[in-house]
């Protein structure tokens, strides 16, 4: 092998290790939603990957209404997110929770159907409605980042956007987990996703806490989506494919584990980009499903859960 | 002495099995009310419908003069009645303290300087002082019995609901168990305590209450209700 040879090996790794980690940051928060209803409400919702779709379409909305720099539309889409995600578990979620199903007296397999039929609903229902509003024409978030570059050296650069979305990433998780290890409301939520019936005797309310843990929820899928609408196109259907890498970021991390998911959604970037890097873009997504497997069969409980 | 809790004519059936069946009786403020009675008497799903996880059929409970019978438990909570459970139900993943917080601040509804004096003697009457940091999960058996009223008291309740804590202790451990509930009595709250093992609690207990198939049998001083023949029967006789 000779230097150069060397230099430019080195040079791929380096770049599929960045680019890996940055994509890792971007599946962090497309998953942190899921991880969260997860973990709180032993939901899972299959509606996850189009609440992030809605999120992006709603950004542009905001932003044909309102010109401005595409930043300042997170100050709008956050606090909506969060009051759909509340009224949403409030209305509809709380009524087929577990505790919901076993108080009215239905068999446990009612108990593990029903959320799932009814966040399934949701989902064509939002991708549906999207069709209908939007049609299917692409849509992105119009902005001057998307091409942009930090070179680091002559052969190695990294997208602005992506970093950006990375640091956005550790720091919006890191937030969470401070609030939900610290606060007032963040020690009911932990207290309640132990266990509810004990949370109730102890004078929390749970079908408020599952609201606000809801709302949280879609809070990251506002961010998730902002993001998504920010670095690519999308289309009213887009929302299974992100609730599927969401589900593998999750597997991988620990179910429920919110630091786990911000390791996992690295771990799984960078194995697909080193895939894609070494073995070409079609092993791209194969790796990431075997590693999602592998993970499966030799630490179900996830990689960063003890 | 005025009544912390009145039940009346309290009635459950899951379809064709009935629970529990016309009971109705008193708690005083500041009483130890013992409740007793063979495996399936009722004891439990009683305490269900008093921290409100069990919606009775038809009866009304009433505590501190207000009707109670159809609040949610985390009001009843709030409210003062506070429960423990025959098994340990800790939050597992937080520390000690954080399991009595969680609880003071909820359904004691203190705010957090109250809470933490309130907390640390909470933990000193309970013994549990030394393990205020440590995770709620790892505790062992009797740790954890202990954790399960320290965590029940710092809501600071005006009624505390005992379900079983003998079972699986050493007579030691018991007496020791006894010697907190007659603190907690000296607190002014009020207690009914459920017990399988009943000589444990006969010293702590003002008045007994025999349960079996989901009625009352017998109620009365210790003395008079262990004399009967009813309550022979159904102990010496099972």
């Amino acid at each position: 092998m000779t230097t150069e040879d060397f230099y430019w090996a080195l040079i791929d790794l380096a770049n599929g290790l960045m680019t890996g980690a940055t994509l890792g940051g971007y599946y962090a928060l497309i998953s942190v939603g899921l991880a969260l209803t997860f973990g709180v409400m032993k939901l899972v919702n299959l509606s996850h990957g189009d609440w992030l779709i809605v999120a992006a379409y709603l950004a542009v909305v905001i932003l044909g209404l309102y010109p401005v720099s595409p930043f300042w539309v997170l100050l709008p889409l956050v606090p909506m997110m969060f009051v759909i995600g509340y009224v949403l578990q409030r209305g509809l979620l709380n009524r087929v929770s577990t505790f919901a199903v076993e108080r009215r007296g239905l068999s446990p397999i009612m108990a593990m159907m029903l959320p799932l039929l009814i966040t399934f609903g949701i989902s064509t229902v939002l991708s549906q409605a999207l069709q209908l509003v939007f049609s299917t024409n692409a849509q992105t978030i119009r902005n001057d980042y998307s091409f942009s570059a930090i070179a680091l050296s002559q052969d190695l650069s990294i997208s602005t956007l992506r970093l950006g979305f990375l640091v956005l990433a550790a720091v919006l998780i890191g937030a969470l987990a401070l609030f939900i290890q610290r606060t007032h409301i963040g020690r009911a939520i932990r207290a309640t996703s132990d266990d509810a019936e004990i949370a109730a005797l102890m004078g929390m309310r749970t079908a408020h806490v599952y609201g606000v843990a809801s709302g949280l929820s879609l809070m990251f899928a506002a961010f998730a989506g902002f993001m998504i609408g920010m670095s690519r196109s999308f289309q009213p259907f887009d929302g299974p494919p992100y609730l599927l890498t969401a589900f593998g970021v999750v597997v991988i991390g620990g179910l429920g584990s919110l630091g786990g998911c911000f390791l996992g959604g690295i771990v799984l970037g960078i194995t697909q980009v080193l895939a894609g890097t070494y073995f070409g873009p079609a092993a791209q997504q194969l790796a990431g499903y075997l590693l999602i497997l592998l993970v499966l069969a030799a630490r179900p409980q996830g990689l960063f859960k003890r | 002495m005025t009544r912390i809790l009145e039940v009346t004519n309290l009635t459950k059936s899951f379809g064709a099995l009935t629970v529990a069946k016309d009971v109705s009786f008193d708690v005083a403020e500041g009483e130890v009310l013992g409740v007793i009675g063979p495996n399936g008497a009722g004891k439990t799903t009683l305490f269900g419908m008093l921290s409100g996880h069990i919606t009775p059929s038809s009866g009304t409970v009433r505590f501190g003069g207000k009707d109670i019978t159809t609040t949610p438990p985390h009001r009843r909570a709030q409210l003062g009645i506070g429960r423990t459970y025959q098994v340990p139900k800790p939050f597992g993943q937080m520390t000690v303290e954080q399991n009595l917080r969680v609880a003071a601040t909820f359904a004691g509804q203190m705010d957090q300087r109250t809470a933490d004096q309130w907390i640390g003697e909470t933990l000193a009457l309970t013994g549990l002082s030394a393990h205020a940091g440590a995770l709620a999960g790892g505790l062992p058996l009797l740790v954890r019995k202990r954790h399960e009223l320290a965590r029940a008291l710092a809501m600071r309740p005006r009624l505390l609901l005992i379900d079983e804590v003998a079972a699986g202790l050493t007579e030691e451990e018991v007496s020791a168990f006894i010697t907190m509930v007659k603190s907690v009595r000296s607190l002014g709250i009020a207690v009914v305590w459920i017990e399988h093992v009943i000589r444990t609690m006969l010293t702590a207990t003002d008045r007994l209450m025999v349960l079996a198939d989901g009625q009352i049998v017998a109620v009365g001083s210790p003395e008079q209700v262990m004399a009967l023949p009813e309550t022979r029967r159904i102990y010496l006789g099972a």
